[in-house]
Parts: structure tokens; sequence; C-alpha cells
């Protein structure tokens, strides 16, 4: 698994050894190593090499995310494939709603990879609301779910958010292909308030201006 | 010199303390779960709490660059409704897991009820389950008769002093907190609990062994800055810079560094500011210019 292999890149062999124990599912442990993986796997980040190579394999990835949240989507990829289908949402949504920081970008960044993922838009719209900049680059960024599954409204407004709070839109995955006459109409309209107020327009906004 | 707040309620502070505060050299808080002024009357609120100190109020901390861990727990007060024990008590596994949590706490007495004793050794017992710390408060009202209980059940349940904490300590608790080989957290207040000039003559009088010193601001009359205050005070009376690091910096480390939660290594290391992102309307920086480091 590619996700395990990236994790075995930079983290400690103990908790590699940890991790390849936990990834068989057990339901009465699931919780526990979910969070503990923080501790057991370190936080170092992938980087753009490994992170390539997930892309390459239909999982883009951000090379930010640490061995800690690759090994938790480790663990959920995991766990839904050991779970009867009807237990998929009910699990990814209690690990959304009861989850600190770094396992709510976990369970975001591997939205796309897990069965049936349109099961998933109602969490991931609500999840990019997070005014957490970290878990909003966690579902807008190097994350190929938004233009994969979101509706045009949810993705117009995943794409002015990233705007407003400076995260880099130039990856957000299938920018162009999802750029439409109503979010181009969006960011002029951004634009044009941001320069009645004297302020500067993000140089972002050129990204989806020039789609026009 | 870094400073660190081993007791600080962040949730009831706004952003112009934790400018001020890493300002004076705070580096890094334990925000312990308390009671919120008022009771609370859902479990479900207690969730939404325990989400907020290991989320937004970790986040929120991290923009100024201050390091935020938590702890978890039922306090003392609240530990008297009996509708609401079994429930908070059954949320606090999943809590007790997550990163960035370093001790069980607040715990302890607040009027020394039975229902207390019980929610009481019950935490102490996750505490051992979970491999915490324990923060215990010690009660405002007769306090010293309250010091020898928390002690007495500390001993009897045989839970580790040395993973200990007895919090908001005077001249008459002091010594026996030190000699049942807890350690001894002090709040210092701008009317109550303890002061500056008091906390040296201790310092000067005990020395710097297992003595941890604390703001305890929250949302009452309190003083986010009492840490830098009171080394201060006792810098200007004479006692040395490597005891002063010992109590603000490396006793609190060393103590919570058991909960094996918190990194000493990662804990020298400046953590790196990026307000750039904040300038939305529900997030600490409101349309001003952005710090970046």
């Amino acid at each position: 698994m590619e996700l395990a292999d990236a994790v075995a890149r930079v983290a400690p062999p103990d908790g590699v050894a940890w991790l390849t124990q936990q990834l068989v599912f057990d339901r009465a442990t699931f919780h526990a190593a979910f969070s503990a993986a923080g501790r057991r796997l370190g936080k170092a980040p992938i980087g753009e090499v490994d992170a390539q190579r997930l892309a390459a394999r239909g999982l883009p990835w951000s090379p930010a995310a640490g061995a800690d949240e690759c090994g938790r989507a480790a663990l959920l990829l995991a766990a839904v494939g050991s779970l009867d289908p009807a237990d998929h949402v009910p699990l990814v949504s209690d690990l959304l709603r009861r989850g600190e920081v770094r396992e709510r970008q976990a369970v975001l960044r591997v939205l796309a990879a897990l069965p049936q993922p349109e099961r998933f838009v109602e969490l991931a719209i609500d999840a990019f609301r997070s005014n957490v900049t970290t878990v909003f680059e966690a579902i807008a960024c190097d994350n190929a779910f938004p233009a994969r599954h979101f509706p045009d409204p949810a993705f117009n407004q995943l794409v002015l958010k990233a705007l407003f709070v400076g995260a880099p839109v130039a990856r957000i995955v299938d920018l162009d292909r999802r750029t439409t006459p109503e979010l181009v109409r969006m960011v002029d309209g951004y634009a044009s308030e941001l320069i009645a107020a004297g302020r500067p327009v993000p140089a972002d906004a050129s990204l989806i201006r020039r789609a026009r | 010199m870094k400073l660190f707040d081993p007791h600080i309620h962040m949730t009831s502070r706004t952003t112009d303390d934790y400018e001020a505060m890493a300002a004076a050299g705070i580096a890094a808080v334990v925000e312990p779960a308390f009671w919120v002024g008022q009771p609370r009357t859902h479990v479900g609120t207690f969730e939404d709490y325990f989400l907020g100190l290991v989320g937004w109020e970790r986040f929120r901390a991290s923009q100024f660059g201050i390091r935020h861990y938590c702890t978890i727990a039922l306090n003392p007060r609240e530990a008297n409704d009996a509708a609401l024990v079994s429930g908070v008590l059954a949320l606090m596994p999943r809590y007790l897991e997550k990163d960035g949590v370093v001790a069980v706490g607040e715990i302890g007495y607040d009027d020394m009820t039975a229902a207390e004793d019980n929610a009481f050794a019950a935490q102490l017992e996750l505490a051992r389950v979970h491999q915490l710390p324990a923060l215990i408060h010690l009660p405002h009202r007769d306090k010293k008769r309250g010091c020898e209980r928390t002690l007495a059940l500390v001993r009897d349940v045989g839970f580790p002093p040395e993973r200990t904490i007895v919090d908001h300590n005077t001249e008459e608790t002091l010594p026996m907190t030190l000699d049942s080989g807890c350690w001894a957290g002090h709040s210092i207040y701008p009317r109550t609990k303890m002061d500056e000039p008091r906390m040296v003559a201790l310092v000067q009088h005990y020395g710097a062994d297992r003595i941890l010193v604390n703001s305890a601001a929250d949302w009452g009359v309190s003083d986010p800055l009492k840490v830098p205050k009171t080394r201060d005070a006792m810098r200007a009376a004479g006692i040395s810079d490597v005891t002063l690091a010992r109590i603000f910096w490396r006793n609190p480390i060393e103590f919570f560094a058991q909960s094996g939660r918190l990194d000493p290594v990662e804990l020298e290391q400046p953590l790196a500011i990026d307000q750039r992102q904040l300038h939305e309307g529900n997030s600490v920086l409101r349309g001003q210019t952005p710090q970046v480091s």
C-alpha cells in the first residue's frame, strides 16, 4: 500500500512496525490506534517525491502531509476494507466530528480513495467551513475530492474561501476543468470589492480570472 | 528566557492576551479542562468543550507562536451533578488518547462530597489506564483539610506522586504537598490564591524542586502575565537565572513530558507563526496586517 510505504520512509522503525500490526482492523482498538498514530509515527512531512508517487496512483496528496496523517489515512482505508459498507459513513462522520486537528486532516485527505466516495460529499462540504487553515487546506488543496464530487456551488465557495484565507489556489486539483463563468463572476466580484476598499487583490485570483 | 504557563484557561482569553503573553516570552501553555463559570446541563456541551481544547484553541495559540497542550477531565464542582457524571466519564477515554492531551485534570475536591470522592478516584484510574499524569485542583474553601484529604486519596488508590501535580498551594499546604512526593503548583492571582512576593518567599524557603508557577487565568479577575511577573519578582529578589529557568521552563516540561505527548526537543524549537491565512470573518485576525516569521 502506497500510504504505508510513504510512512515507512519518514517514520521511526518501531512506529512503522506498530502501524503494520494496526493495519489488521480491530474494532476494539481502532480509535485508540487512530489517535496514537501521532505519537507512534511522528509528524515528518512525506515530501514531494512520495506525494507525486501517490498522485500517479490516482490519489493526489499534499507533500506537507505528515507520517501521522498518512498512517491514519491507511488505518481508515483498512477499516473500511473490513467493515460493512453501511458502517462507512457513520465511521467517517465520527472521525471528523470527534477528531483533533491532524486527525481530521488525515480523514479529509483520503476521502477520494474511499469506496463510493460520493457518499461523503456532505461531510466534505461541512469540513471546508473550518477556519483552522490546515484543516481547510486538507480538503481544498492537493485533494481530488472537491473537483470530482462537489456540486458547482460548493466548489465555487471552496475556491473563493481559498482566496480569502490565502490558501494556495494553484494546488486546487482540476481547477481549470471546474472553472465556470459563474466562478469567474464570483472571483471578479471579490476582486472588485477589494479594489473598492483599496486593498490588494491576491495574485492567485488571476488563476481563475484568466480562464474566462 | 522562555516561559511555560502550566495552567491557564485560554478559551476565556482574548487575542490581545495571546499577543502580550508571546511578547513576554511565554512559549507554551497547558490549558486544563475546568468549570466554565456556570453549570453545564448536557454531556454534549462537555464534548464540544473538549473538542475546542484539542482543536480551535490549539490553532488559535499557534497563530501567536505559542504551543498549546491541554488536560481533559470532569471538574470537581460538576462531579456533583449525578446526571452528568457517568456520561462525561464515558466520553473521556476517547479524548484522553488524543495528541496534545498531557494529563487528566483538573480533578480533585470542591465541597469534599462523596460524589467528588468517586469522580476523583475514577479519574485517577483513567489516568493510570491511559498512562497520563494527573493535575489536581485544591479546594478554595477549607483548603488545608482539602489538601490532606487529596493526598490521602492519591496515596490510598496508589497513584504515583511523581506523576501528580497538586495545584493552588499556599504556605499552609505546600509542605504537605512536597512531603507527599507530588509536584506543587501555585496560582498567582491579583487578589486571591497566591501573590508574587509570597511566591518569592516560598522559593527562597523551599527551593525549586517540583515547584510550578501558573497564572490560572480564566474568565474571572485574573492576569495571564502572572508567570513573567512572578519571574521578574524572583529575579529582583536575587534568585538566579538557573533557578528561574528551572521553575518557569524545565519543571513543567519535565512533569508533562511524562505523558509521552509533549516532546522536550520539539519545545526548544520556536513555533513558526503564519497568520497569512487569517483575515476571514470568523478567524483570529480581522483585517490586520498578518505576521509571518
